[in-house]
C-alpha cells in the first residue's frame, strides 16, 4: 500500500475495509461484524467512520469527525434504521467519497459546508440518480430557471447563501463533483465533468438571481453564462441531450430577456459607452450589440444539435437525441435577430439547416410554422419574394385555425399579403374578411386599386412616408419594398389604361400591322400624375434656408420622352409588356397578337402574376433555400451529409443557365 | 436510488409548481387576444401539434385566396376620364 499518496492510500483502504465487511462476515480479523441484526444508526455511523479514518491520513480529529457524521447522518437519513446487509452496498461508496473530500479539499469548511446544506444534498443525490438513470425529463423538472422558485427551492437558496456564499465557488464544485459521480464517471469512459460545471453555475444562478425588474441586465447575465455551461453539457457526445430540455428552457429565458433589454435602452446604456460587457473589440468596426451576442450564444448550442453524429431519426421519422433541438433552438435565434433586426446574421442559420438538418417535416407544427414565417420573412427582405410566397404560404395553411392563434395567423399574413401583391396577386375578399386580417384591407386594398388603375398618384400617396399608413408599414419593415416594387406594376397598368383610351389598334387585324400607342401620350399621363402625385405632397418640402433665395425652374419634375422610354424598356425587359420602342416613329408596338387570337391588349400586356411565377419557374428557382423538404436521395440509408461526404450534383446547371 | 419516499414527495411538489407555471403561462397571452393591435413579436403558438383538420388549409373555405386576374377594362370611372 502506497502511503506516500495519500489519496490512494484512503481510497483503497477504504474500499478493501468496506469491501471486506461485505463480502465475509465472519473474517475476524475485521471488526466489524455484520450480523443479520444490526441496524444503520448514529454509533454505527460513527463507529465506522473512525475505523475508515484510521486508515491512511490525513486523519480528522475531534471536532471535523463529528461534524462528518452529523453529514453523513443527514445524508443517509433514508437509510436509517434499515437493515445493514441490506444498504450496505448503497451507503459504502457515499462513506468512503465523502471521507475523501472531507480529508483532502478545504478540510473543515468543507465539512461544515455539507453539514449545513442537507437540502442541496439530497437534490444533488437527486439528480446525480437522473444521470445515471438517462432520465432527461425529471432532469429538466427538476432545473428549475424561472423565478419565482417554489418553497423547495427556496430552502436550498437560503443554504447555498448561508455556505456558499458568493466567491465560494471551488467549494461548490468540490462539493457537486463528490455528488454527482455519475457526470464524473460519464459514459463510455468518457466523464462529463461540463455537467459538474453547468450545475456549480447553475446553483450560483439560483443563488444570485434577483426576479426585480431593475435587475434584469445582471439576471440576463447570469442566464448566459448558464447557457454557456449548458451548451458545453450538451457536447458531450453520448450524455449531452439529457441537458437538451433545460438547454432550450434556458434559451427561452435568454431571448427573452435580451429582447426585453433591447427594448429599454436605459438599462443598458451604460454597455453602449462602454465596457467589456458590451463585446465587440477596439478593432472598429461594428459592435456586438447585447442582442447579437445572445444569438450566438444560442447559435452554439443550434449547431451542437445540428452537427450530432448519434442521433437522426427515429422508425417514425420523428428527430430523436439532440437533433431534436434544432429548430426550436433555431427559431428562438431567429427571434432574437429579426425583433433587434440583426437579419443579417440571420443567413447562417438558414444555410446550416439547408445543409445538415433532418427534413422540417420531421418535426412538430409549432417548430415548423415559426421556421418558415421567418424563413419568410427573411426571403422578403432579400426580395426573393416568390419563395417567401412559398414559405409564408405554407406557415398560414399550417397553422392551427383556432381562434386563439389568429395573432399569429395575422403576423404571417402580413408578409405572405405584401410577397403576393409584389408578384401581382391580390387578397381575396373572403382572405380579407377572415378574422386574423382585421383591419389589413385598409392597408393594402388601396395599394391593390392603384395598381389596378395605374393611379401612380393614389399609390405614392397611399404609401408616402409622411402619410397616416407609413408607421404601420414600417413597423412590419414592408414599406421600402412595396413602394419600390409594386410602383413598376402601376407603371405597367398606366400604359395598359392609356393604351386603352388612346391607343391604335389596326381594323384589319390579319395584316402585319401592329398595335401601338404614342409615346407622347405615355409622357403626357406620366407627367400629368407625377404633377397631381407633387401636388398631394402639397409645398411642404423642406428647402434648407441658404438655398430660400434659389430660383428653380417651375420647380416641377419633368417627364420626357427618355424618362418614359426607359420605363418602357424596364417593363418590356421584365417581361411585363411584350412589345418594342421604336424610338424613330416614338411609338410603343404590341407583338404577339396574332397568337391571342387578334387581342391586342392581352398580348401586350400579360397577367402579372402568371409572367412573375413562369420566370421564377423556368429558372428552377421554385426551391426554396433554407427550407429543408426531404433527406436528399443520393445520400442514401440514414446517412447524413456531414465534412468529407460525396455530394450528388447532377441537379446541378451550367452556369449563366436559364431555364 | 437513495431517499425514495422522499423524493417522490418533492417530484410531486415540483411538478405541481410547473403545472402551475405552464396555467399561468398559457393564460397570459389569452387576455391582450381580444385587441388584435399590432404586437411586435411572432409569440410561440401555445400548443406544439395539432391535427391535419385544424390546419387552415384545410379548411373547407380555404379556397379562394388570391386574385390573379384583376385587369380592368372598365374605361369610365373618374380616373380613365382624368386620365383622358
Amino acid at each position: 500500500m502506497a502511503f506516500g499518496d495519500p489519496s490512494q492510500a484512503v481510497q483503497a483502504a477504504a474500499g478493501s475495509s468496506l469491501s471486506r465487511v461485505s463480502a465475509s462476515s465472519d473474517d475476524s480479523q475485521d471488526t466489524l461484524i455484520l450480523t443479520q441484526t444490526e441496524y444503520l444508526d448514529r454509533p454505527w455511523l460513527i463507529r465506522h467512520l473512525r475505523r475508515l479514518n484510521e486508515i491512511g491520513k490525513p486523519r480528522l480529529y475531534g471536532q471535523q469527525l463529528s461534524a462528518l457524521a452529523s453529514h453523513v447522518e443527514q445524508q443517509l437519513k433514508p437509510y436509517l434504521g434499515r437493515l445493514l446487509i441490506d444498504v450496505l452496498e448503497d451507503i459504502a461508496p457515499i462513506l468512503a467519497a465523502t471521507l475523501i473530500q472531507a480529508r483532502f479539499p478545504h478540510s473543515l469548511s468543507y465539512i461544515t459546508g455539507m453539514a449545513q446544506t442537507p437540502l442541496l444534498g439530497q437534490y444533488l443525490v437527486q439528480i446525480n440518480g437522473f444521470i445515471s438513470a438517462r432520465n432527461e425529463t425529471s432532469l429538466a423538472d427538476w432545473i428549475a430557471l424561472e423565478p419565482p422558485f417554489n418553497q423547495h427551492y427556496q430552502d436550498m437558496v437560503k443554504e447555498l447563501q448561508a455556505a456558499y456564499p458568493r466567491g465560494s465557488d471551488d467549494a461548490l464544485e468540490q462539493r457537486c463533483t463528490a455528488a454527482l459521480k455519475a457526470a464524473v464517471e460519464g459514459d463510455d469512459g468518457s466523464p462529463w465533468t461540463s455537467f459538474v460545471k453547468f450545475m456549480v453555475q447553475y446553483l450560483a444562478y439560483l443563488r444570485n438571481v434577483s426576479a426585480e425588474a431593475s435587475r434584469y441586465l445582471e439576471t440576463y447575465e447570469l442566464l448566459s453564462e448558464l447557457q454557456q455551461r449548458a451548451n458545453s453539457a450538451l457536447s458531450h457526445a453520448t450524455l449531452g441531450h439529457l441537458i437538451l430540455p433545460t438547454v432550450v428552457m434556458n434559451a427561452k429565458l435568454v431571448c427573452r430577456l435580451a429582447i426585453g433589454l433591447d427594448k429599454q435602452p436605459e438599462l443598458i446604456a451604460h454597455l453602449r459607452r462602454s465596457g467589456p460587457g458590451a463585446g465587440g473589440g477596439d478593432e472598429g468596426g461594428g459592435r456586438e450589440t447585447l442582442p447579437e451576442r445572445a444569438a450566438n450564444i444560442l447559435r452554439q448550442a443550434f449547431v451542437t444539435c445540428l452537427n450530432d453524429r448519434v442521433s437522426g431519426l427515429n422508425a417514425q421519422g420523428k428527430p430523436e437525441g439532440k437533433k431534436k433541438g434544432i429548430y426550436n433552438i433555431a427559431n428562438l435565434c431567429l427571434k432574437i435577430l429579426f425583433q433587434c433586426r440583426k437579419t443579417r446574421n440571420a443567413t447562417q442559420i438558414f444555410e446550416n439547416i439547408y445543409n445538415l438538418s433532418p427534413p422540417l417535416s420531421a418535426y412538430p407544427k409549432r417548430q415548423r410554422v415559426t421556421y418558415l414565417y421567418y424563413l419568410g420573412r427573411f426571403l422578403f427582405q432579400n426580395s426573393h419574394f416568390y419563395r417567401a410566397q412559398l414559405a409564408l404560404q405554407h406557415a398560414y395553411d399550417e397553422s392551427p385555425a383556432r381562434p386563439e392563434c389568429a395573432r399569429q395567423r395575422r403576423h404571417i399574413l402580413v408578409y405572405l399579403i405584401a410577397s403576393n401583391i409584389i408578384l401581382g396577386r391580390f387578397p381575396s375578399q373572403e382572405l380579407l374578411s377572415r378574422p386574423e386580417a382585421h383591419g389589413l384591407s385598409d392597408r393594402f386594398l388601396p395599394i391593390c386599386m392603384a395598381i389596378q388603375r395605374g393611379n401612380l398618384a393614389a399609390f405614392r400617396q397611399h404609401l408616402d412616408l409622411d402619410g397616416p399608413h407609413a408607421e404601420w408599414f414600417l413597423h412590419f419593415r414592408i414599406l421600402l419594398q412595396l413602394q419600390n416594387r409594386c410602383e413598376v406594376l402601376v407603371w405597367r397598368s398606366l400604359v395598359r389604361r392609356t393604351f386603352l383610351l388612346v391607343g391604335f389598334r389596326p381594323t384589319d387585324t390579319t395584316g402585319n400591322k401592329a398595335s401601338t400607342l404614342n409615346i407622347d401620350h405615355l409622357v403626357s399621363a406620366f407627367q400629368w400624375l407625377e404633377d397631381a402625385s407633387r401636388a398631394q405632397k402639397g409645398g411642404e418640402d423642406y428647402t434648407d434656408p441658404d438655398f430660400e433665395d434659389v430660383e428653380y425652374d417651375d420647380g416641377g419634375f419633368r417627364i420626357d420622352i427618355t424618362a418614359v422610354e426607359s420605363r418602357l424598356a424596364s417593363l418590356i425587359d421584365q417581361g411585363l409588356l411584350s412589345g418594342f420602342i421604336s424610338h424613330r416613329l416614338q411609338k410603343f408596338a404590341i407583338t404577339g397578337t396574332k397568337s391571342k387570337g387578334g387581342d391586342a391588349v392581352a398580348a401586350g400586356f400579360p397577367q402579372v402574376w402568371d409572367v412573375l411565377r413562369l420566370k421564377t419557374e423556368r429558372a428552377g428557382t421554385d426551391d426554396v433555400p433554407g427550407w429543408k423538404k426531404e433527406v436528399v436521395g443520393g445520400f442514401g440509408g440514414g446517412q447524413r451529409p456531414g465534412p468529407g461526404m460525396v455530394f450528388n450534383l447532377s441537379g446541378l446547371r451550367p452556369v449563366g443557365a436559364v431555364g | 436510488m437513495s431517499g425514495a419516499a422522499q423524493s417522490t414527495a418533492s417530484t410531486t411538489k415540483l411538478q405541481d409548481n410547473n403545472q402551475d407555471q405552464a396555467k399561468t403561462q398559457t393564460a397570459q397571452p389569452q387576455k391582450p387576444a381580444a385587441q388584435l393591435e399590432e404586437d411586435d413579436e411572432f409569440e410561440d403558438f401555445p400548443v406544439e401539434d395539432w391535427a391535419k383538420e385544424e390546419e387552415v388549409g384545410a379548411q373547407q373555405t380555404n379556397t379562394h385566396l388570391w386574385e390573379e386576374s384583376w385587369d380592368d377594362d372598365d374605361t369610365n370611372d373618374d380616373f380613365s376620364v382624368q386620365l383622358k
